[in-house]
């Protein structure tokens, strides 16, 4: 009888606290939003599991949880906390995206820097509510809206913070098509909104076969630091569209993507156990991760708006908000918005070129960032 | 360190964007260099192209451009139009035509191939300004 007892009071039954229970509730909450409303289901379902399997109440000491020691979780999250995970995306990423259309127009990529804002004033008001600055910057990060980029930076400069920052920078990503439209339309007008855009000049192989590798070297001579990302992310485009290593890109987009997705999502739903998630400082990180976020889609909105000043090919205000690096949520939304006002208005192929300077400009942000406060 | 930062991101992506909005300009100019090096190579087979132009054209190929296209004319029926300008090359080579480049230069300029884009030609051998001769 008391074996039995000591049993089931080592179970999870027994166990369980209200912060576990909220945390299997957000949990399902994920699952729901990922698989019923399909709403980024590819990060929202591995991350969802991820809470479930995180949150499940077990007796300390037995090897079991994501933070203990020698634990089969504590092996995956390595990833994370070392940061190859992120990398590993990149790379795959690297593979997918065709940057053609950048090519064609490169004044995009200024919408792509401009978005960066949203990292720099939410990293003020973050030291003004009392971060640290690691802290800080870890969770201005999340206004570059890239999962990975976020991550990365947080493992290295505010491991503590992983689960709140990765949870809220991919909640943001889910939430893009409540967020942005809203900002998108307040800050525009209609007659803004049906700007079309000049025809994209046609790319020659040559030119997409250089860019990597002359804006590998541009950028990561600029910020050394966000070699792990940029490194592997334009070797990746190199694999692609250098046209003798198609079976590598292949791989790179597809398993090696996939499998660093899976292992990412499900670590990082598993980092959020209730007794180490809810606390204040994961409220106030939601909060200002909303707020950096907004202020990115602003910031590049209202920098379309003054490009167009000076331009005498007006740019489409909308696709600023695609300067943040969400590939290809942002880009998607702004082509949805633009099409509510002009259905014979195809702004994709121009937001996708904003969307990849934004993925640039996240991991040039995070490499700045990590250089500024890796000696403090 | 925001302002430093925002600054140092926005001044990279404008060298960036600057970078690559010259790509295809520096590519033409390296093309037509390239195109120049080899019309250059081309013409000669030893190192004194001046001293011997003429011993440089194979005997019974016309030096007229309506002639050479008639002789050209049996390779784009075999090809098919529209062609690649590589694969018109690569079939005037392989049946010992000389000097095909120069000749395929000749007839871009007489406007006797007409460019369609992305190195696929058609060819029209009776335009106006197709009664030049060779240089």
């Amino acid at each position: 009888m008391d074996l039995l007892f000591q049993f089931l009071s080592n179970t999870g039954y027994y166990l369980a606290d209200y912060r576990n229970v909220i945390m299997i509730v957000v949990g399902f909450l994920f699952l729901y939003l990922g698989t019923a409303k399909e709403y980024e289901p590819l990060l929202l379902v591995p991350i969802g599991f991820g809470i479930l399997v995180g949150n499940i109440p077990f007796f300390k000491g037995f090897g079991l949880g994501i933070y203990e020691n020698n634990s089969v979780l504590h092996y995956l999250y390595f990833g994370v906390t070392t940061g190859l995970y992120p990398s590993i995306i990149f790379l795959g990423l690297g593979a997918m995206t065709d940057f053609s259309s950048l090519l064609a127009r490169p004044v995009l990529m200024l919408l792509g820097a401009a978005a960066q804002m949203g990292i720099f004033f939410t990293l003020l008001g973050a030291l003004a509510l009392g971060f640290l600055p690691k802290e800080a910057a870890s969770i201005a990060i999340i206004g570059g809206a890239d999962g990975p980029t976020s991550i990365f930076l947080t493992a290295k400069l505010a491991p503590h913070l992983i689960g709140p920052i990765a949870i809220a920078a991919y909640s943001y990503m889910a939430l893009i098509p409540v967020i942005q439209p809203p900002i998108m339309r307040l800050l525009t007008n209609r007659k803004e909104r049906l700007i079309r855009m000049a025809e994209l000049r046609d790319v020659s192989k040559k030119e997409r076969i250089i860019f990597p590798a002359v804006a590998v070297i541009l950028c990561c001579f600029l910020a050394p630091a966000s070699i792990p990302l940029l490194g592997t992310f334009f070797f990746g485009n190199f694999l692609k569209e250098c046209g003798v290593t198609d079976r590598l890109a292949q791989t790179a987009r597809t398993s090696i993507i996939d499998t660093a997705t899976i292992l990412l999502g499900l670590t990082v739903g598993a980092s959020t156990q209730g007794d180490v998630f809810l606390t204040p400082k994961s409220v106030a990180i939601f909060f200002l991760g909303a707020v950096a976020f907004s202020i990115a889609t602003a910031s590049g909105v209202i920098f379309a708006k003054i490009l167009n000043l000076f331009l005498k090919d007006k740019i489409n205000p909308l696709l600023g908000a695609a300067g943040v690096s969400a590939v290809p949520g942002s880009a998607r939304e702004v082509h949805m918005v633009g099409q509510s006002e002009d259905p014979e208005n195809f702004l994709l192929m121009h937001a996708m070129a904003c969307n990849s300077s934004g993925v640039i400009g996240s991991a040039i942000c995070a490499g700045i960032l990590w250089s500024f406060l890796v000696v403090l | 360190m925001a302002y430093v930062g925002a600054l140092i991101v926005f001044a990279g992506l404008v060298i960036l964007s600057s970078a690559i909005s010259q790509f295809h300009k520096v590519l033409l100019f390296f093309e037509k260099r390239h195109a120049a090096f080899n019309n250059n190579r081309k013409i000669p087979e030893n190192d004194k192209p001046e001293e011997t132009p003429p011993s440089h054209k194979p005997k019974g190929f016309p030096t007229d451009l309506d002639e050479a296209a008639c002789l050209y004319q049996p390779l784009i029926e075999e090809l098919g139009e529209p062609f690649y300008l590589s694969d018109l090359y690569e079939i005037a080579k392989n049946n010992d035509f000389p000097h095909p480049h120069i000749t395929l230069t000749a007839f871009r300029e007489a406007e006797i191939l007409a460019p369609y884009g992305d190195g696929v030609f058609g060819w029209n051998p009776h335009t106006e300004n197709n009664n030049n001769e060779f240089d």
